[in-house]
């Protein structure tokens, strides 16, 4: 969990360099024993794009990019907020490409041993004011009922399960900036400690008058609707069935500066192909010997966005798709108060 | 593994401390109250378990955060570990987060800026935490949450975590359980008549440790926790489902039904939920010789949501560490559907409990149920 610990959630073989006695005893290491996190599948829902290989470009609307107005229609998606609904299209999106759906679009993986892990900061704040506007102009009985769930954060990742009938645990990470970073942290949590064999990772915020007033607030530019899923997946359990890694989950570490938070992620991951963080990110990098290349998502999908770490996580993938070299080292913003997180994303090497 | 719960911490409409809190229900104490946070012309429902802390007609932000920060200081000052805290891993399970300070930003009453809506910044600036994870998962937030404990330490990732759980009311989920809820007179769980759900407020820590300090400082052991999802309807609970996350509590600590002697239950009060939860223990326990004792104490401390399960868990813990069970309170006339089982109300029971099983059941099908073991003082 802590800077000092993060090696003992290495994947892939990494080196166990600092480890203390206690940590390299533990049946769920790396390389050998323990359980490697892959990512198997990648899906996104973000307005404009047209899949993850667009996040290594400039943001541009592509005509025949995801259109929210005309994708989050339909029988499935009734009764269910505007995040839930971005939710369940990449969702859908990286369940498809990991190879887990079926022709009917029923999901053919193990339901039980499949967790669903969100992060979302704004995604229920259209539920939350709309229903103070109706209350104050219609009292209590203008609400619709069918906006409950929605009261509580948590609906976004409740509607994904129904969606496809995950059992497995079921959490929704509200955590800030590093929010999105910090769910596929937990994923892989989840699967070192035996919870689940598979984990639907979501991060989502929508684009309402709502989130935009909050945002201008703030000084942050409007974001577009923008969801991105992962599959993150037991490497013993992708190998069971055939699937192949996209990526390697490596590093991942908390502190209160971005720069330690980074230095600790990337230690024993090898040379860096790309930064996925904002550009001043780099000057808080020390030791890489020729510079990567930076991508800075923030820019378009919002500092704030519980979105952004998920967002990291595809572009790596689609970095590594592309058969670009070295390994993909993603940064939350730094923000005044707040802690940063950073997670290093391996390339699926044999 | 087996860990030692170490230090807690709680405040509710109730009582500001646990010790506090478990003498008051024992003693059929309601923390329920009129609502003068907010203005209740819009609502058929004027009552809750709200903290009073408050004069009335004003509300002020960041109340959740407040709470949560009494509750965890009261568990590191109980676990003697205040001053070496800060690396510790913090898990926050929360319904509403810090929604009622963005509703007051809406209503343009008080600024919002983006670091309150989770709890890190606040735990940073009172603890020095660094490690602080703001789950939102409902009513089963902290129950959940403290499974996730229990998995860092027995996996060697952590060695001490503190778990902790918060929640105030806030208008626009008062006005949807106003919108759909015949608007009960008070919470009566297990009760013929109940009408449903009353919010309260609270928040709830303990620190978990691994076990095998040079210190005997355990307030009770945490056995277990079963977690699974119903996948099934947005608010409804899915019998079958929650039965399937007690067999895996049950599983995880390594006990079979007949060990357990006291249930608290999530009993919310609504016809679904205590129907459903009624189901469970008659399948889970249709077998024992002896039924566990059976109590709920949303009836006097209202739904404290997030913290709701972690609050019961101390309760519990307080039960079995003094040997006195609270009862359920505004239970006259018990539900067809529990017939056989042997609820405590009326008034508090003298008992000995070695075992205790914690139900926690959230909307959108989010199951946590923990069993955990008494201490005796």
């Amino acid at each position: 969990m802590t800077v000092e610990r993060r090696s003992s959630f290495e994947g892939g073989g990494g080196r166990r360099a600092g480890m203390t006695t206690a940590e390299r005893s533990s049946p769920f290491e790396g390389g050998g024993g323990g359980r490697t996190a892959w990512i198997t599948g990648v899906g996104l829902a973000v307005d404009g794009l047209r899949g993850a290989a667009d996040l290594l470009a400039e943001y541009t609307r592509h005509p025949d990019g995801f259109d929210p107005r005309t994708a989050l229609t339909g029988r499935e998606m009734r009764h269910r907020d505007r995040a839930s609904r971005l939710a369940l299209r990449s969702a859908g999106a990286a369940l498809r490409d990991a190879g887990l759906l079926s022709d009917d679009g029923g999901y053919h993986g193990p339901a039980r041993r499949t967790a669903v892990v969100v992060s979302s900061n704004l995604g229920n704040l259209d539920t939350v004011c709309s229903f103070l506007d109706t209350i104050d102009q219609e009292t209590s009985k203008g609400l619709k009922a069918t906006g409950l769930p929605h009261t509580s954060s948590n609906s976004i990742a409740g509607w994904v399960a129904i969606g496809y009938g995950l059992t497995g645990p079921n959490l929704t990470l509200c955590n800030g900036p590093s929010s999105g970073l910090d769910a596929l942290h937990w994923a892989r949590i989840l699967l070192v400690t035996g919870r689940a064999d598979l984990v639907l990772v979501t991060g989502v915020e929508p684009d309402n008058e709502y989130t935009a007033r909050l945002l201008a607030d703030e000084g942050e530019r409007r974001w577009p609707d923008s969801a991105a899923s992962v599959v993150v997946e037991a490497a013993e359990h992708a190998d069971s069935r055939g699937a192949r890694a996209r990526s390697v989950l490596h590093g991942y570490a908390r502190a209160a500066d971005v720069g330690a938070a980074m230095t600790a992620a990337a230690e024993g991951g090898g040379p860096l192909g790309l930064l996925a963080a904002e550009h001043s990110a780099l000057d808080a990098l020390p030791g890489a010997a020729t510079a990567p290349a930076v991508t800075d998502l923030s820019r378009w999908a919002g500092r704030q966005s519980g979105a952004l770490g998920v967002l990291q996580a595809a572009a790596a993938v689609a970095h590594f798709d592309r058969g670009a070299d070295g390994a993909v080292l993603a940064a939350s913003c730094r923000l005044p108060g707040g802690t940063a997180a950073a997670l290093l994303c391996a390339a699926p090497t044999s | 593994m087996t860990l030692d719960i170490t230090g807690m911490g709680a405040v509710a409409a109730v009582g500001s401390t646990p010790e506090e809190i478990h003498q008051r229900l024992c003693q059929g104490r309601l923390g329920l109250a009129e609502v003068t946070a907010f203005d209740t012309s819009g609502f058929r429902q004027k009552h809750a378990y709200p903290i009073t802390d408050q004069p009335p007609g004003s509300d002020v932000p960041m109340r959740a955060s407040g709470f949560l920060h009494a509750a965890v200081r009261q568990a590191l000052t109980d676990a003697g570990i205040a001053d070496r805290a800060a690396t510790c891993p913090v898990l926050v399970g929360t319904t509403h987060r810090e929604q009622r300070s963005v509703e007051l930003w809406w209503r343009g009453r008080h600024p919002v800026r983006f670091p309150d809506l989770n709890f890190d910044a606040g735990l940073r600036a009172e603890f020095g935490f660094t490690d602080t994870h703001t789950f939102a998962n409902a009513c089963s937030a902290s129950l959940t949450m403290l499974g996730m404990a229990q998995d860092l330490i027995e996996h060697g990732l952590a060695d001490t975590v503190v778990v902790a759980g918060t929640d105030v009311m806030t208008e626009s989920t008062f006005g949807a359980f106003d919108r759909i809820q015949n608007v009960p007179d008070q919470v009566r769980p297990f009760d013929g008549s109940r009408r449903g759900m009353m919010m309260g407020e609270g928040a709830v820590a303990v620190v978990l440790e691994r076990p095998g300090g040079d210190r005997d400082r355990a307030r009770a052991r945490l056995r277990g926790v079963g977690v699974n999802c119903d996948a099934a309807h947005a608010t409804a609970p899915d019998a079958a489902s929650v039965e399937a996350a007690v067999q895996q509590a049950h599983q995880r600590a390594g006990i079979t039904a007949d060990e357990v002697g006291l249930v608290m239950l999530h009993g919310t009060g609504t016809v679904l939920n205590d129907q459903a939860e009624a189901a469970v223990l008659h399948s889970v326990f249709g077998r024992v010789a002896r039924q566990p004792m059976v109590t709920g104490i949303k009836s006097m401390t209202g739904h404290t949501l997030g913290g709701s399960g972690l609050l019961s868990l101390i309760v519990a813990a307080q039960s079995m560490r003094h040997g006195l069970v609270p009862p359920t309170a505004g239970l006259d006339e018990l539900m067809p559907e529990a017939e056989g089982l042997d609820l405590v109300y009326g008034e508090a029971r003298a008992a000995d409990v070695a075992l205790a099983q914690v139900h926690s059941i959230g909307m959108g099908g989010l199951n946590a149920i923990a069993i955990v073991e008494g201490v005796t003082s």
